[in-house]
Parts: C-alpha cells; sequence; structure tokens
C-alpha cells in the first residue's frame, strides 16, 4: 500500500482477491454436478470468501469514489527501479524450471545460479561468481543424485559421471 | 546420504537381485539366448504408489528373482497420485511401447477405480500380463470390540446401521461387505479412511464399528485386530487370520473372491510391435514363481507366501471381467449416485 | 503394562553407549530437516536397505535419533531466512523471523534449541511415565473432536488478522479454498483441480510452504543488500558466546510456558493422524490468546517463537505412544518405523512392553538421551549458523530459489511440483506486498483440508446429521473451550480499556 500525493494507491490489493474470487467460481463450476460430500464444505468457505471479497471490493471503490484512493499499482512493482531486474530473475527462474528437463540438473541449476547472480550482482564479480555457483551446483549433485538418489532429470553431466563411474574411472 | 560400503536404496535393489542372477543364470539356456536380443538394458518399472508401501516391497522380493532370468536390472519409479491415475496417465502414458517399460500396478483398486471414474486414457492401451499375488478383503474389528463374530455383526447390522471403514470406496473389500449387506439385509454405512493405517485406527480406537481391508495389511498388524471373515474361498492364513469363516462357507454364496492383485501390466502396443520381446518377459516371469529362491525372499519381507499366485494374461483378463462386473452393480453407491 | 523404575537406570547407560550412532544422526537429521522437502520418513525409506541390515536396536535408536533432530532443524531456517524446513515448522517464522531481522538471529536460535530440548525432554518423560492412559487418547478423539481440535488451529488466521481484519480473513479463507483442491474424501470425484491429475490428490504441502515463505522472501529481499539492517548487522558481528546464553536464558525463565506448550504437542501427537502442524498453530494460538501481550506476537516476541518449538518437538513422543501401545502409526515417521520393525520380526502392538521391554522402553530412553546430548552440541553452534544472515542477498536469493524449488521437487518427484512451488512464490510475493498475511493462507493449505477430512468422516457417519458435531461429551468440553478462547482476546481487550478509560 503506498501513498502517492495523499492518495492510497490500492490496485495491487485488488490482486488477491480478484484472484480468489475467480478461482472460487471456478471450483464452484467444477462442483456443480457432484454428490453432496464434495460441495458441503466447498460451498460454506466459497460462500464466505466470495462475501469477504465483495465487502472488500464495495470499501475500495467507496474509497476511490471519495478521491481517499486509485488504482495505481505502486505497492506490487514497487521500488520501480528494481522492477527490471525481478521480472529478470522470474524470467530466468522460469527458465530453469523449463530447461531442466533437457539440461538435467546439475547443468542448469549451475546456469541458473550464474545468471541470477550475475543479474543481481549487476555483472560484478563474475569469476568468482562464476566459482561459487559451480561449487553449489556440484554440492547440490552430491546431496540430491549421488547421496540421496533423487530422480531428477539427468542431463549431459549425469550421463558423463555415470558413464565414467560405469567405466570404472 | 551413501555411507561408505552400505548399500543404497537402489544399489540394494540391484545388488541383491546380482547375487540370485549369478546362481541360477547357467540352468536356464532359453532365457540366457533370447536375452542377448532382449533386453539390452534395464527395464523401468512405474510404481503408482508410493515408496516404502507394500507394493514397493513386493517388487523388490520379485524383481531380486526375476531379474536373474530376465538378466538385466529393474529401475522402479514411484509416482503415487490420484489412485494410481499419475502413474498411468503421466508416467506411464509418456513411455515408449518398446517392452522396456512396465507399470506395477493393483489391479482390483485400479479396475474399480476405472469403473466409477472413467480415465482420460483408453483402459484397453495397457494389458496386465503377469499377477503376483491375490490378497483378499477381509472383516475385521479391534482387540477391544464386543463383536465376537461375524453373526453378531450381521445382528447388529439389523438392528441399526453399522459404520464400516475402508480404505476408500472403490475398493474389492468395500464390496465385499456391500455384497453381505446385500445378502443378510444387515444395514452397513461404508466411511472412506483414505488408506491402510486409517482404517486400521478406525477399528482399533472404535470410532467405526468395524472396518475391512486387504487381509495381508490386517493379519501383520498382530493382536491389536481380531478378523472376523474373510472374501475369499478359503481362509489361507489359517490362525494368523483367527481362523475366521469365509464368506461364502459360512453364508453359502457364490461372491466371487475379493482381491486387491498385484500385478505387471504393459502397453497393448508393445505386445503388438514386439511379440518375441514380449515372450520374454511373460517366459521369465512364470519361471520366477518355481524358483526356491523366491519363497525366501517374501518370507524375509514379510509378505503372505500362501498369497504368492501366478497368474497369466488369460488369468488377469479373467479377474478383470469379474471386478468390472461387480463395479458395475455396486456403481450408483460407489459414485454417490444412488 | 507396568513401569519398570528399577529398567531406567541400566536402559539409559545402555543407551548413552550407542552415541556413536545418535550423535551422526542428530547431524543428519539437522542436515535433512533444514531442507523443505526432506523430512525424517523419507530419509529413513531412502537409507532403508541400510536401516534393515542394521541391528534392531541400532535401527531403532538411529530412526528415533533423526526423528527428534530434524524436528529441531526445520525450526533453523525458519528462524535465519522465514523459510520452514517442514509444515511442522510452519508456525516458527511468526516470531523467530523478525528476531533474525533486528540482529538477534542467534539468541532466537539458542532459544528454539532449548524450548525443543527441554520440550522433547519433558514430553518423552512424562510419556513413559503416561503411557499405558495416554495411548487411550485416541479411543476418545473421533472425527467431531478433531474438528474442534482443527478449529483451534484454524482460529489462529483470525489472530492474525488482528491488524487489518479483512485482509488477514481473505488470506484465510483463499487459503481453506486453495486447500480444497483436490478428490472429494468419499467418493473421490476431482474439484478445482484445473485438468492437473497431480492435484488430484490435493495441494501439495512442500510446494505451497516453499513458495508462500521462501521464493515470495528471495523476490522480496532483493530490495536491498542484506535482509538485516546496518544496525542489526553490527549487534551480529559483534555477538559472541554472550548471546547464546542470553537466549538460552531468555528460554529458561519460561519453563512454565515449555511445559505447557509441550504437552499440548504431547496430546495432539497422540491421536492418530494429527500432527506436528497442527499442534504448533494450537500451541502458537493459545500462547498468544492467554499472553498478557498479544499485541507483541509476530514481531519477534519470545513465547510466539518458544510456543510453537515446544509444541512440535511434543508432538515427537506422542506419534509413538499409539504405535507401541496400539499398534498403529501415529504419523509418517511412526508408519515407516512400523515398517523396519516389522522386516525385524517386531510386533508393535499391546504385547511389545512384555515381549520386548527393551525395545519398548529402549524408544523413550533413545528419545530422551537424544535430547540430552542435543542439547549439548548444538546450542553452541547457534553462533556460527546465525551468521548465514550476513550473506549478500545478490547470493543468498538466488540458491534460496534453487534449493527451495529442488526440495518441492523431493517428497513425490514430479516436475510439477517445481513449478507449482514457483505458482506459490507469485502469489505469495504479491500477498505480502498487498497486505496479505501468507502465514494465514497457508494455515488454510494445511489444515482445511484435514478439517474437511474430519467433518466429512463425521457427516458421513451420522448420514448428514449435522447435530453429529455436538453429539459427544469431549466433544462439547472442546467447544466450550473454543469458545472461550475465541472469545478470551475480545474481554481481555475490553477490559483492558475500561481500565485505561479509567485510569
Amino acid at each position: 500500500m503506498n501513498e502517492t500525493g495523499g492518495k492510497k494507491s490500492i490496485g495491487g490489493d485488488f490482486v488477491i482477491p480478484v484472484a480468489a474470487l475467480v478461482f472460487t467460481l471456478y471450483y464452484f463450476s467444477t462442483i456443480i454436478e457432484s454428490p453432496w460430500t464434495a460441495q458441503v464444505a466447498a460451498f460454506f468457505i466459497g460462500a464466505i470468501l466470495i462475501a469477504l471479497t465483495l465487502l472488500f471490493l464495495v470499501k475500495s471503490a467507496i474509497a476511490i469514489g471519495r478521491g481517499q484512493a486509485d488504482l495505481g499499482m505502486n505497492a506490487v512493482i514497487a521500488p520501480t527501479g528494481l522492477l527490471a531486474t525481478r521480472l529478470g530473475l522470474l524470467a530466468i527462474t522460469a527458465a530453469y524450471l523449463v530447461l531442466i528437463e533437457w539440461g538435467g540438473f546439475t547443468l542448469t541449476t549451475f546456469g541458473f545460479l550464474l545468471a541470477a547472480m550475475l543479474l543481481l550482482n549487476r555483472g560484478q564479480r563474475a569469476g568468482f561468481i562464476t566459482l561459487f555457483a559451480l561449487a553449489v551446483s556440484l554440492g547440490g549433485y552430491l546431496i540430491f543424485i549421488l547421496a540421496f538418489e533423487t530422480r531428477f532429470p539427468r542431463g549431459p553431466f549425469e550421463e558423463l559421471i555415470q558413464a565414467a563411474m560405469q567405466a570404472g574411472i | 546420504m551413501a555411507i561408505p560400503g552400505t548399500p543404497t536404496r537402489r544399489a540394494f535393489l540391484k545388488g541383491s537381485a546380482a547375487a540370485a542372477g549369478a546362481a541360477g543364470l547357467a540352468s536356464h539356456p532359453l532365457a540366457f539366448a533370447l536375452a542377448e536380443a532382449f533386453p539390452s538394458r534395464n527395464v523401468n518399472v512405474v510404481v503408482p504408489t508410493r515408496e516404502g508401501g507394500g507394493a514397493d516391497r513386493n517388487l523388490r522380493a520379485f524383481t531380486g528373482v526375476w531379474k536373474k532370468y530376465l538378466k538385466t536390472n529393474f529401475e522402479p519409479g514411484f509416482y503415487p497420485g490420484a489412485s494410481g491415475r499419475v502413474g498411468y496417465e503421466v508416467y506411464m502414458g509418456k513411455r515408449k511401447a518398446d517392452c522396456y517399460n512396465l507399470i506395477f500396478g493393483n489391479m482390483g483398486p485400479e479396475l474399480l477405480n476405472w469403473v466409477v471414474q472413467k480415465p482420460t486414457f483408453d483402459i484397453n492401451d495397457y494389458v496386465y500380463f503377469g499377477r503376483v499375488d491375490t490378497d483378499p478383503g477381509c472383516v475385521f474389528v479391534g482387540a477391544k470390540s464386543p463383536f465376537k463374530s461375524i453373526d453378531d455383526i450381521v445382528a447388529e447390522g439389523k438392528k441399526r446401521k453399522l459404520n464400516v471403514g475402508t480404505s476408500r470406496l472403490a475398493h474389492p473389500a468395500s464390496i465385499g461387505i456391500l455384497a453381505l449387506g446385500e445378502h443378510t439385509g444387515a444395514q452397513f454405512n461404508l466411511i472412506p479412511l483414505s488408506g491402510g493405517k486409517n482404517t486400521v485406527a478406525g477399528a482399533v480406537t472404535g470410532e467405526m464399528d468395524f472396518s475391512v481391508l486387504t487381509s495381508g495389511t490386517v493379519a501383520a498388524r498382530g493382536d491389536a485386530v481380531r478378523t472376523l471373515l474373510v472374501f475369499n474361498d478359503k481362509n489361507l492364513l489359517g490362525e494368523r487370520l483367527d481362523n475366521a469363516p469365509t464368506m461364502n462357507d459360512h453364508f453359502g454364496t457364490s461372491l466371487p473372491p475379493m482381491l486387491s492383485s498385484r500385478a505387471f501390466a504393459i502397453h497393448t502396443a508393445a505386445i503388438e510391435k514386439y511379440p518375441d520381446r514380449f515372450k520374454v518377459l511373460a517366459d521369465t516371469f512364470k519361471q520366477v514363481f518355481t524358483d526356491p529362491e523366491y519363497k525366501p525372499v517374501v518370507v524375509k519381507a514379510k509378505g503372505n507366501w500362501e498369497y504368492i499366485n501366478y497368474g497369466g494374461i488369460e488369468e488377469c483378463k479373467a479377474y478383470a471381467k469379474d471386478i468390472f462386473e461387480i463395479g458395475e452393480r455396486f456403481k450408483p453407491y460407489l459414485t454417490g449416485k444412488s | 503394562m507396568e513401569l519398570q523404575l528399577d529398567l531406567y537406570g541400566p536402559l539409559f547407560l545402555h543407551t548413552l553407549s550407542y552415541w556413536w550412532v545418535i550423535v551422526p544422526s542428530i547431524f543428519l537429521g539437522l542436515l535433512v530437516g533444514a531442507i523443505p522437502g526432506f523430512s525424517a520418513a523419507n530419509t529413513i525409506i531412502i537409507l532403508l536397505p541400510l536401516t534393515l541390515v542394521m541391528d534392531v536396536e541400532v535401527g531403532l535408536i538411529f530412526m528415533v535419533a533423526l526423528y527428534c533432530s530434524s524436528r529441531m532443524g526445520a525450526g533453523i531456517p525458519a528462524i535465519l531466512v522465514n523459510i520452514p524446513g517442514t509444515a511442522g515448522a510452519a508456525a516458527t517464522p511468526l516470531d523467530g523471523y523478525p528476531m533474525t531481522k533486528a540482529g538477534r538471529g542467534q539468541q532466537a536460535l539458542a532459544m528454539s534449541f532449548v524450548a525443543s530440548s527441554l520440550g522433547g525432554l519433558l514430553t518423552t518423560v512424562l510419556a513413559l511415565m503416561t503411557m499405558p492412559w495416554l495411548a487411550q487418547v485416541g479411543y476418545y478423539m473421533h472425527s467431531v473432536e478433531m474438528i474442534v481440535v482443527m478449529l483451534f488451529g484454524i482460529s489462529l488466521i483470525a489472530s492474525i488478522a488482528a491488524r487489518d481484519t479483512l485482509k488477514g480473513l481473505i488470506a484465510g479463507f483463499f487459503g481453506l479454498m486453495i486447500g480444497s483442491i483436490g478428490a472429494d474424501h468419499v467418493y473421490a470425484t476431482p474439484r478445482g483441480t484445473m485438468g492437473f491429475l497431480e492435484l488430484y490428490d490435493g495441494v501439495p504441502l512442500i510446494p505451497a510452504l516453499v513458495g508462500l515463505f521462501a521464493v515470495s522472501e528471495a523476490f522480496l529481499i532483493i530490495e536491498a543488500q542484506s535482509i538485516l539492517s546496518r544496525h542489526s548487522r553490527d549487534l551480529l558481528k559483534t555477538a559472541g558466546w554472550s548471546a547464546t546464553l542470553e537466549g538460552a536464558r531468555i528460554a529458561l525463565a519460561r519453563w512454565w510456558h515449555i511445559t505447557w506448550n509441550s504437552i499440548i504437542g504431547l496430546v495432539i501427537g497422540v491421536i492418530p493422524g494429527a500432527g506436528a502442524s497442527i499442534a504448533s498453530f494450537v500451541a502458537y494460538q493459545q500462547s498468544r490468546t492467554y499472553s498478557k501481550t498479544p499485541e507483541a506476537y509476530g514481531t519477534g516476541h519470545p513465547e510466539g517463537l518458544i510456543a510453537p518449538e515446544s509444541a512440535n518437538n511434543g508432538v515427537t513422543a506422542g506419534t509413538l505412544i499409539p504405535l507401541l501401545i496400539l499398534g498403529i502409526p501415529g504419523g509418517a515417521t511412526a508408519a515407516i518405523m512400523l515398517v523396519v520393525m516389522q522386516y525385524h520380526g517386531v510386533i508393535m502392538g499391546p504385547h511389545l512392553f512384555s515381549d520386548r521391554p527393551d525395545l519398548g522402553y529402549g524408544v523413550f530412553m533413545a528419545m530422551a538421551v537424544t535430547y540430552l546430548i542435543m542439547s549439548f552440541t548444538i546450542l553452541p553452534l547457534s553462533r556460527y549458523m546465525s551468521k548465514v544472515t550476513l550473506v549478500s542477498t545478490a547470493y543468498m536469493a538466488p540458491i534460496i530459489i534453487a534449493f527451495t524449488l529442488v526440495g518441492s521437487f523431493v517428497p513425490r518427484e514430479y516436475m510439477f511440483d517445481m513449478a507449482l512451488g514457483l505458482v506459490f512464490g507469485v502469489i505469495g510475493y504479491i500477498a505480502r506486498k498487498t497486505g496479505y498475511h501468507v502465514a494465514a493462507i497457508l494455515i488454510g493449505v494445511i489444515l482445511g483440508p484435514l478439517l474437511e477430512q474430519y467433518f466429512l468422516r463425521a457427516l458421513k457417519m451420522s448420514e448428514g446429521d449435522i447435530s453429529v458435531l455436538f453429539s459427544s461429551s469431549l466433544g462439547n468440553v472442546l467447544w466450550v473451550a473454543l469458545f472461550v478462547t475465541v472469545l478470551t482476546p475480545f474481554a481481555l481487550d475490553y477490559k483492558r480499556r475500561r481500565r485505561a478509560a479509567h485510569g
């Protein structure tokens, strides 16, 4: 909630209630023909949630009508100077989740850490960051794949190590 | 977490099987000759239940011996969720139909589930080809329960509706108790408790009047519970199930056995495309049951040897037909649309 | 079953002689507890081949030590970086993290360690003495009673919402609605799953936890170079051993608070199916309701940290009681222990204490010894662990994102869960930026499905008769207690205001 020129910017405050409202209506649509056991709790909770969000919307609308608030999105995007970095981090994270299926755990984690840390450090200390990302992703490989044997997607790196191990190197 | 010198989870699976394999391989020239062509790499097994559960132990014991005939490792992957549908739809469905991918399911609950809720895949896309065991459902009470016999339950059920714990509605054991109600006129109200652990707890703590579950699980609970009826042609575990009578013996019914039945399934397309490979799978699968090493492994894993019961494609088909029929009969009750 | 007091002395020394198993298990437990996604239960499964070849006694001591220490481990990231290691530690950051931000992370860790060890030790001893009676709890706490216990936890949403009631309630009910995703508990019809089979069994907890707390935190902390202010950094940098001692002293001075909340944990732990997350929410809610300074909660109040930490360690002893006495496991870890013990030919249940008293009592002795050893080995570490918060956010944020998303993958090994973690991260970020409390959302996600499950069970048993909710005497006593608990803050507030007006 930010204040600009005496007015509160409450646009961001709507995101959660609107998401809740839309989700609840969607949820209702999936149970409309279900047996009562599927409906009873959801209709009860959903009805209260809808009432709460509507109350919130009405209250906010009144505040806007009186000129005490506006629909600015400052609360979500502030500080604006950091917006690009934050969106960049989000994009790198999303890319990480998409690429891990092909690149395998270790390589992709290395790439993610390298890219994210360089972004947040504005490109400085690249050498240190490379070594650090390498150490952390290798540590992750040792813990998660070698020791705990979790089924992370295997990529070129994991295949290589496995082949080397099988060859007795 | 691999402490040096100790077997890890997946290495353990492979290791124990390798040890078993060394002994028996030379005496089976057929398996050996065919194995040169297939398999040439590990066989993946999708398990649609959680790791560490009954299916896991069952699979470890079985593949440990099967491996020596098939001459390859098995790589299990546990994908529980949505009563097994995640395993079938999300994982098995995406795997290649090349005989290197199997799924280790539980025929009874899975088939019933498909009856009450049509899955997004065509159920003819998969074929159960190897039945490992048949575990009949049973009726049991907590050690402190006032019910001493199934007749006590039926008598009480005629006076008031009894609450019956079950792991889920679409389960062979649930069907068994519905059939008993239909036959005797006793009133039963099935309460799904999500899983065997809660079902036993429901009976032991007395929240339920009694519970129904697969008898293998019940037998393992020792004196905490008392078994009163078995949905099979014979009480194979005898004393371990408190010498409880069978439904057909006691009530003169002709209900087919209400079984949970673990079995391997494969893509139908894989059988059509690679009949040779499939033959290797099916033949070596059968050999496990006559291998003298199999029984000790089952017993060591605390399985019930009496329930180990070979079945091929035909037996699995016959079983599926029974389950589909009886499932359709009770469908309105199981879906809440009665 | 009688208490065999002459057994305890030799058994204690005997268990102590297994220190070589206990100490490494403690450190392993701390590690797996601290990484979201790992827990004592799945670590025991991973190490199953190892556990199965161990001597039965060693195996049991190993599992017990791991179980106890993982509980404590889960609190460490909750306090230092606002990331609970398991759902059982979800109430810990409410007051633990504000302490860290104020440069008092070392004190907070010390408090948590003392509360955990003391609470754990105390409930172990209590469990040992009262086992035969406590085991009966399971016979009385049925669905109806559990509904009320859940409502105790859920009413915490109202307390959290105190600062902005409408937003707090929206967050809580949104959480409850998200928690309702998944197949219905009776007929298994899918609801609100958006077509994802991975959501049929409900929203998985770890991705929700990781997203709402950790991922959103990572996107927030990059606003500054450090999660600490300059003043807090100086405070932490210069803090010596005295800070640890101060934390320990603060906790010890509240010994009564530790006792009371660990007993709440013990009793909730005994109920099959309930668990650490419920216990810690209920403890926090109780602690806040009957506090003289409820407004201090959420700002780094020692009691707000001590309550959930002593409660979730009290649960540990509790979950083992139904396993040992009735043969029914009280939680996931206890269920795995049952499997391992069965493999060794040990039948858990009413006869365990006559057949194998060494194992029956041995379990509790192993717990007691573990907690004792823990209090000496872990407390000094608080000084070094707390320094983690000095790391620049430019390095910390990417590591948090990578390792917690990895953690959301671990429990089910679905790539879907990693993406879900990120989705919850975005929801959490927006919620926190706009004043909706993520803890309120999480309480809904965790307790909502449990409440619905008990509610439906009760309704199905009564065939839809709603009056079943008031059909049991114990249930009715609990309803009154709930009513009193919910109304007390208003009454106290009213009294305070009147006194202020008159004074």
